[in-house]
């Protein structure tokens, strides 16, 4: 494939609008590990409770798309406390292990997507296409910019900007960072951590419903839509766990390097490619970008 | 000395027993899911390294075998051997720069190299025939041959637990720190670990090709790693004859869902997480199956 400055553009354009999406999800994943210290892979799940939520609100109950944008926010929460509630809180009393929160959450997300299999089948479905706007702008020879890239950009800024006025203004942010920082010290200060922990499953579910909307209308929604998180999981290592702007960066580099190898070596090499920067990311900085280094104990 | 006999007892009832051949099949597989199981308990129950990327090993087994019998005619005892010593190398490479890693971290490294071994294998379409498979193996693992090779493997295994090996892997689980400071070289301890359960996760793979006379780079995806792994853990950690039984266990509870395959993966989800809600520590916890049986011995007595 032949070098050309248009290809560049374009690929920048689709990597940035790839990486907002990653980094709603991976933000959930670096919320989630900053107060528990494990990485919760039933988030792909949650993803697709909202994407589907989103779908059966719009097409069989007929609601307006604002209306069931936030219904699918919603539901993706509960889905998220619930897992939470019923699947991690008893492993946590129980063990400090992490890794058995780790393999009960793959479980989990193989739960939610074969429900999903099992109940509504494995059809791939789309939303409606008059749901968002859908036109496409010619920049110029060889670029465009099409209504979704714009729409998942800004809707990433305003979700994430939300996320960042929670946790720097209000009350329950504080305590969620007091919590990132030692969560059983937090306890002991008053912070109810039973409600605090599923406060951060729900805003967690919320922002992959956010994604699960997003690439349900960029692609089309499936049951094991939910793999794609994966990447957004690799972001957020290379960002470092557990912290949010790297969780951002990490996505959007993570984006334009799948995108600019699809451009310009060949798109089978996108996820070899993703793969490499994790491996080699944790070679050179296990802790990510942003992340705490932590030393061994003695 | 006992333990050798009873297990040889066993593989003889295993490999001899008329079965049906549904039943041979399952017979099989347990043994191929047995031998890939104690490799990962292995590294995972006895040296302490969470991996979430053993299905690669499997894979690079399973290929190699592959490509060596159907490509250049190479007899499968050779090529299976060979099978498990391209994991070998492969997992030495790899051990080199990653078992420094500690915690999470190496099991996250796990899951992006086994990915990027089968995104290789599923893109390398001139040697492995990339995503659409490998067809035509010969069916070289009959039952003899892949009970006998698990009753093998087994007893080498349930020796080098007891040899002074062994007892290395687990004080470099144990405390990596206090073993270092009485002069294990920890390291080496944790790269022996990985390259054995890389030798009998090569060798599962061989014998699985054989088994199938059919592989794909997608059977060795990041959800059979995590069914490795999570086996082990129902087994319990630290216990190689839980770890048997385990995957035994699963494999048989997973034939039976066959017919209403549809159910199959919700029940298998389901599982995972109710052991780990119920019983994280496993069917054995740390102990081997024959202590359980001295314990109560030792109870009566007193």
């Amino acid at each position: 494939m032949a070098f050309t400055f248009s290809t560049l553009i374009q690929q920048i354009i689709n990597g940035l609008s790839l990486g907002s999406v990653y980094a709603l999800i991976a933000v959930g994943y670096s919320l989630v590990y900053s107060i528990l210290l494990f990485s919760n892979f039933a988030h792909g799940g949650f993803l697709v409770v909202g994407g589907y939520a989103c779908y059966y609100l719009l097409t069989q109950w007929g609601y307006g798309v604002a209306f069931s944008m936030f219904g699918a926010l919603i539901a993706s929460g509960l889905a998220a406390i619930i897992t939470e509630r019923l699947a991690y809180k008893p492993i946590r009393e129980r063990t400090t292990t992490t890794l058995y929160l780790l393999i009960a959450s793959m479980g989990v997300n193989i739960v939610i997507e074969n429900l999903f299999v099992v109940t509504v089948g494995g059809r791939i479905r789309a939303l409606p296409q008059n749901t968002f706007p859908t036109g496409i702008f010619r920049l110029w020879e060889g670029v465009t910019l099409s209504a979704s890239d714009i729409l998942s950009l800004v809707t990433a800024v305003i979700f994430l900007s939300l996320l960042q006025i929670f946790l720097n203004r209000t009350r329950w942010g504080l305590a969620i960072r007091a919590a990132a920082c030692d969560i059983r010290t937090a306890g002991l200060m008053g912070v109810n951590v039973t409600f605090l922990i599923s406060l951060v499953f729900f805003v967690a579910g919320v922002l992959a419903a956010v994604g699960g909307i997003f690439l349900s209308v960029r692609y089309s929604l499936y049951p094991q839509l939910g793999s794609i998180t994966t990447k957004a999981f690799i972001a957020a290592v290379i960002g470092g766990l557990g912290s949010l702007p790297g969780a951002v960066v990490g996505s959007l580099i993570l984006g334009l390097a799948e995108m600019l190898t699809a451009g310009f070596i060949s798109s089978q090499m996108r996820d070899l490619v993703v793969y490499s920067l994790l491996v080699i990311m944790l070679l050179i900085r296990p802790a990510g970008f942003f992340g705490k280094a932590v030393s061994e104990k003695i | 000395m006992k333990r050798n006999i009873i297990l040889i007892i066993i593989g003889l009832c295993l490999a001899l027993w008329p079965l049906g051949g549904y039943q041979e099949g399952i017979v099989i597989l347990m043994c191929i899911n047995c031998i890939a199981a104690m490799g990962v308990s292995i590294l995972t129950g006895f040296t302490g390294i969470f991996t979430l990327g053993h299905a690669a090993y499997m894979a690079l087994g399973a290929y190699t075998t592959a490509i060596m019998t159907v490509r250049y005619g190479v007899h499968w005892l050779p090529a299976v051997i060979a099978g498990g010593l391209m994991a070998v190398l492969i997992a030495w490479l790899i051990g080199v720069p990653t078992l420094k890693l500690t915690g999470d971290y190496y099991a996250i490294a796990s899951i992006g190299l086994g990915e990027a071994i089968r995104l290789i294998l599923e893109n390398w379409q001139s040697f492995t025939r990339g995503a659409r498979g490998f067809p035509g193996i010969d069916p070289y693992t009959t039952r003899t041959m892949a009970v006998t090779t698990f009753i093998i493997l087994a007893i080498m295994t349930f020796n080098f637990l007891d040899s002074r090996l062994g007892r290395e892997l687990r004080a470099s689980r144990d405390d990596s720190t206090a073993a270092s400071l009485m002069g294990f070289n920890t390291p080496h301890t944790r790269m022996k670990a990985l390259v054995i359960s890389a030798f009998f996760c090569g060798i599962a793979g061989s014998l699985l090709g054989g088994y199938m006379s059919f592989i794909q780079p997608s059977m060795f995806d990041m959800m059979k790693s995590t069914e490795l792994t999570a086996v082990v853990v129902f087994g319990g950690l630290g216990s190689m004859s839980g770890t048997i039984l385990g995957s035994a266990a699963i494999t048989l509870i997973m034939e039976y869902f066959r017919d209403i395959s549809q159910y199959r993966m919700l029940i298998y989800g389901l599982l995972l997480v109710v052991i780990m809600v119920f019983r994280p520590e496993g069917l054995l916890g740390s102990r081997e199956i024959w202590e359980l049986f001295r314990v109560r011995r030792q109870k009566n007595n007193a």
